[in-house]
């Protein structure tokens, strides 16, 4: 019942995660955060297996960091996303496979063109406007159908969001416990400020 | 105190020379010549065949080896180095190219692999460069080299080099001959010798070698070359030819086979040589 | 169900004309029954040589990156273009590579060959038995419907323009049978010096 939700629109990507750390039918957190960022420009979130999941999204985040030192530049989306689906391939035909589900977004500091990748464990990779993962996919991916245009302004895209979100308290049998939201734009990863307490009433 | 900085056989010398490679080059210039003329429909590979005793059974022991169909070598230096490399060219072919694209490799590609195993020996710990030095020559399938755009039975594939842009391969076809050091470098050449005599040899090739030479005229020029070096008696179980010339369908073994191409190299026979000689 | 050959869903075919080849694909990603992406192609072009690849999505990326870095490294080491000849022996010898742990694709290449121009089309299975065909070759988990519509509507000797309309109401009506693929097309026709991509919207249900 892990939640990941992305959205990109006019120069801005959204990356939206549960907050619920579970194991089994037990909430053991309310306040996880799902992501990481790779670089200044670069946002993953993450779910599947406990271990798994910071293992691996660790890893990467170090390796990007390291190619920044190394380099001196900075790897932009597209890149990041080939490089992180190589290594859920790389893991998937070891003896021990990562069991991670990711999503993947970003801003080109250069163009400053939105991305955002769908990756699953299976290190099946897609560049998407709008993406979920688990039980949000069914939930959330035909709300975005209709109301999703690559263009629209980031209060438009909250707005959308705010739907999706909604309609995942009033039908998922489990309480996710609210969703971290952070956006990604030209000026950097943030934050946002995303109010999650208003009764949500059953259909 | 000049052995205390011998650290291995493969290190510099403070003159910038690996003496070893020096050392394989002169073990090379004291082999049996052995030289190669490029002609415009194939090559000509030919060497002496030294029996050291009127007792050794010349017919049965051979110099110039087949590596693929259409690609034949053949050497100066040690012997034994030269089975060595026989062995390993071969295999590449195989392991390389054929394994992989079921085609054999064009002639560069064959050179460029026995040229990195040799070049592997002289940077590695524990061996000895070889003491050979190689004339690979091949034919390779494309367009021959004198085939002008419009002109020839390939107005097609002409189109298709003007329209890829792309030099050599497939486009490039034609006859290819290579010399191949102790270094693992390696030389094109329209004519070359190797050995003993490779220096008085390839004085002879600059005067009798012409552009648009026939593979006849190249096996003449190369027995006529081979005279100058020769230090024995000249006849059929002391020189070695081998050829790349026109596909030997009836060497394929079997026939009725539609679009299946015989092999361009061969050794030739003591009688076929025998019968060169006669006519010089 | 759960075969790995149909979790993303996905199909292509390749066709032979008249001094000309086709190849086509469908533009679904998905998970089971679920649609993820609806531009998601199949086909890559390796030089003037294309290759479709139907089944599991991360193989697809895997073996074109693959066979991307080893056609790079042919071209550069022999200074020509890949043949679409050897591109499919090369395809076979790094499928049987994995024999015993195989990537689950379905590849299928088209292409004119570099010396006689003469069309050329061939499909694999998964650990790279070559299937060599003078007419068409389908993949994917369309590919029922595919072998049906190929056989009703390929004829010899179609110029590029028939082969077009041919090769894209086959994949078309096809996928439409097919809940795993569709979503629209893309369609390579490859002639002698012009190579025309298209895109098809198709049906998006």
């Amino acid at each position: 019942m892990e939640v990941l939700l992305g959205i990109t629109g006019k120069d801005f990507t959204i990356i939206c995660a549960s907050k619920a750390a579970m194991r089994g039918a037990t909430i053991l957190k309310a306040s996880d955060d799902k992501t990481r960022n790779l670089n200044k420009h670069n946002l993953m979130a993450y779910s599947g297996e406990a271990g798994d999941t910071t293992q691996f999204a660790e890893y990467v985040q170090a390796n990007v960091q390291l190619y920044s030192m190394r380099s001196g530049t900075h790897l932009g989306p597209d890149a990041v996303a080939n490089f992180v689906r190589g290594e859920v391939a790389k893991a998937l035909r070891s003896r021990r496979p990562y069991n991670v589900n990711l999503l993947l977004g970003g801003v080109d500091p250069t163009t400053g063109k939105p991305s955002l990748y769908w990756c699953d464990y299976l290190a099946a990779l897609a560049k998407l406007p709008y993406a979920a993962h688990g039980y949000a996919q069914y939930y959330c991916l035909s709300i975005l159908d209709k109301h999703h245009h690559p263009d629209i302004e980031l209060d438009q895209g909250l707005k959308i969001l705010r739907m999706c979100t909604d309609e995942l308290k009033r039908r998922l049998p489990i309480d996710f416990k609210g969703v971290l939201v952070k956006i990604i734009t030209k000026d950097g990863i943030r934050e946002h400020d995303y109010v999650d307490d208003k009764q949500i009433l059953p259909a | 105190m000049a052995d205390r900085y011998s650290f291995s056989l493969t290190t510099f010398s403070p003159t910038g020379k690996l003496v070893q490679i020096e050392y394989a080059l002169n073990a090379v210039n004291q082999g049996v010549t052995a030289l190669g003329i490029k002609a415009t429909n194939g090559i000509v590979l030919a060497t002496e065949k030294k029996s050291s005793s009127p007792l050794i059974d010349a017919s049965s022991s051979s110099k110039i080896s087949l590596i693929t169909p259409n690609i034949g070598m053949v050497y100066s230096g040690m012997g034994p180095d030269y089975r060595v490399l026989v062995d390993k060219a071969r295999k590449v072919t195989h392991t390389n190219y054929k394994r992989i694209y079921n085609e054999y490799p064009p002639t560069r590609i064959l050179v460029q692999d026995v040229a990195r195993v040799m070049q592997e020996a002289t940077q590695s710990g524990g061996v000895r460069p070889y003491g050979v030095s190689l004339l690979i020559a091949g034919w390779d399938d494309g367009i021959e080299p004198e085939t002008k755009a419009g002109e020839d039975a390939e107005p097609e594939a002409e189109k298709l080099a003007v329209k890829s842009g792309k030099t050599g391969g497939i486009l490039k076809g034609g006859p290819s001959l290579y010399q191949v050091d102790p270094s693992g470098s390696y030389f094109p050449w329209k004519a070359t010798a190797i050995g003993k005599s490779a220096t008085s040899a390839k004085t002879f090739l600059e005067k009798r070698y012409t552009e648009g030479l026939e593979l006849e005229d190249a096996i003449h020029i190369a027995l006529l070359t081979l005279k100058e070096t020769i230090e024995g008696e000249m006849n059929g179980e002391t020189v070695e030819i081998g050829i790349v010339g026109p596909p030997e369908d009836k060497l394929l073994g079997y026939e009725g086979v539609e679009g299946a191409v015989g092999p361009r190299f061969r050794v030739l026979s003591s009688q076929e040589v025998e019968d060169y000689l006669t006519n010089l | 169900m759960s075969s790995p050959f149909s979790i993303n869903g996905g199909a292509a075919v390749a066709m032979v004309g008249k001094d000309c080849v086709a190849i086509a694909c469908d533009l679904r990603l998905g998970l089971q029954s679920l649609t993820v992406s609806n531009n998601y192609p199949k086909i890559f072009p390796y030089g003037d040589v294309y290759l479709g690849l139907t089944g599991l999505a991360t193989d697809i990326s895997t073996v074109s990156d693959l066979l991307r870095y080893k056609v790079n490294m042919y071209r550069l080491r022999e200074e020509r273009a890949i043949s679409p000849q050897t591109l499919a022996n090369l395809v076979s010898s790094s499928l049987y590579e994995r024999r015993f742990g195989p990537y689950f694709v379905s590849p299928v290449i088209a292409g004119l060959n570099h010396k006689d121009g003469k069309p050329f089309i061939c499909g694999f299975d998964s650990i790279g038995c070559i299937d060599f065909a003078k007419d068409f070759i389908v993949s994917g988990t369309a590919s029922d419907q595919l072998f049906g519509m190929c056989e009703g509507l390929w004829e010899p000797d179609l110029g590029p323009d028939e082969l077009f309309e041919t090769i894209s109401q086959a994949l078309l009506s096809a996928v439409d049978r097919d809940a795993l693929s569709g979503w629209g097309a893309h369609v390579y026709i490859i002639e002698k010096d012009k190579v025309t991509k298209r895109l098809l919207k198709g049906r998006q249900d």
